[in-house]
């Protein structure tokens, strides 16, 4: 548990550095006066395997995940709803219309 | 979509209203939520609460849709002069609202006065003829006065511009099973299947329409599908499990005949029996005798 999020950290640092690293190559770059085309190779590598890292701790941090089940209580359906927008008044309603005691 | 736990809240609640316990307003909402049709216990609860100045400035923006509420109800209940009363607030409040002329429409339907709530439904069309719970109501309308054929045409033409509208397939399914159209509910239920497939009920309707029609294909084809049910409900629909047994029953006697030696799922039809009959032991100790004689008739149960 604590290892897992101790590699989701590492991939976050790993990130952060990718990202310190190519503002640093950006201002090598503006010295040097030259155009920025891409960022260069081992930054591409350490993003790859931060945004490895970091996904693969978020799946397991939180623990396994649990299916879906249709027959349990809360999923299971019993009946289907009254299709309201089709509702027709004209039904034996008509002939005991209901009484109110106020 | 009415889930078990759910039903369960809403009885729940239902009972504690009833015997003055409160909660009104969150049964109300939970009626609205679920779309049950319990209209005689909205109009009483929910004209408790808007007859109460009190209770009812402390819904806020809510009020309007309890009005709303109540006033249908009232029409279910053919009350009238209660729905007349909340149509006339509500279309003070909102002059020119859509939804307030659709509810001055049903008022119309509820009275009977079919030509003038057609009147009122084309003028509202004309504004905006996109309006699909106005287009409903015009099918609505012409199946309240019995013409049944002529709300099934209404209902196509309908559905060839809004395929994707689920209830409007459902209400095209039951309306073919009224008219003993089995071929055409099957594709409407075929229809819904593909559009929502993991609500059992609609595999359990598909599979009482093949059962409907005979024929071994079309039984075996409703076999699955009660199977598919059980599968979907967790073995707790128990007219899924009647319709396995039935199934295989009918399947038995129609290939007898030809001598055919294809059983695909020979335990099936009696785990559904011994389902049935545990279930019925758990709930209606009554009436176990009845049913195993049935299923001991039907040599589903030795």
């Amino acid at each position: 548990m604590k290892a897992t999020v101790l590699v989701g950290l590492f991939g976050c640092v790993l990130l952060a550095h990718a990202a310190y690293a190519t503002i640093q190559y950006r201002g090598v770059l503006k010295i040097l006066e030259e155009e920025f085309s891409g960022p260069p190779m081992n930054v591409v590598v350490e993003l790859l395997v931060g945004l490895g890292l970091c996904t693969w701790a978020a799946l397991t941090v939180p623990g396994t995940f649990l299916s879906i089940l249709p027959d349990s209580e809360e999923n299971r359906l019993v009946s289907l709803p009254t299709n309201v927008d089709f509702m027709i008044f004209n039904h034996r309603g008509r002939v005991f219309p209901y009484k109110i005691d106020t | 979509m009415v889930g078990a736990a759910e039903e369960i809240q809403l009885n729940r609640l239902e009972s504690q209203v009833e015997h003055g316990g409160g909660g009104a307003w969150e049964y109300l909402c939970l009626v609205r939520k679920l779309k049950v049709r319990r209209s005689e216990k909205v109009l009483k609860y929910g004209l408790a609460i808007l007859k109460d100045p009190k209770k009812r400035s402390k819904l806020g923006g809510e009020e309007w849709t309890l009005y709303e509420q109540v006033s249908l109800a009232a029409m279910d209940c053919q009350r009238l002069d209660v729905a007349k009363e909340c149509i006339n607030t509500l279309q003070k409040k909102f002059p020119s609202s859509l939804r307030v002329g659709r509810l001055e429409g049903m008022f119309l339907e509820a009275k009977g006065s079919w030509a003038d709530a057609e009147k009122a439904y084309s003028r509202l069309l004309e504004e905006n003829p996109l309006d699909q719970a106005i287009h409903k109501r015009k099918i609505a309308m012409a199946k309240a006065q019995g013409n049944v054929s002529s709300a099934i045409e209404l209902l196509n033409k309908y559905l060839e511009t809004f395929m994707a509208d689920h209830e409007a397939w459902r209400e095209l399914a039951e309306l073919y099973v009224s008219l003993q159209m089995y071929k055409q509910a099957a594709f409407c239920y075929e229809e819904l299947i593909l559009c929502q497939p993991t609500i059992p009920l609609y595999h359990l309707a598909y599979a009482d329409v093949l059962y409907t029609l005979g024929g071994l294909e079309n039984l075996q084809a409703a076999k699955k599908y009660y199977a598919s049910t059980i599968d979907l409900t967790g073995g707790k629909n128990v007219r899924a499990l009647y319709g396995v047994c039935l199934c295989s029953v009918a399947i038995n006697q129609l290939s007898k005949g030809r001598n055919k030696e294809e059983k695909d799922s020979p335990d099936l039809h009696s785990l559904a029996a011994k389902a049935l009959v545990k279930d019925y032991k758990q709930r209606a100790p009554t009436k176990v005798s009845l049913l195993t004689t049935t299923l001991q008739n039907m040599k589903l149960l030795s």
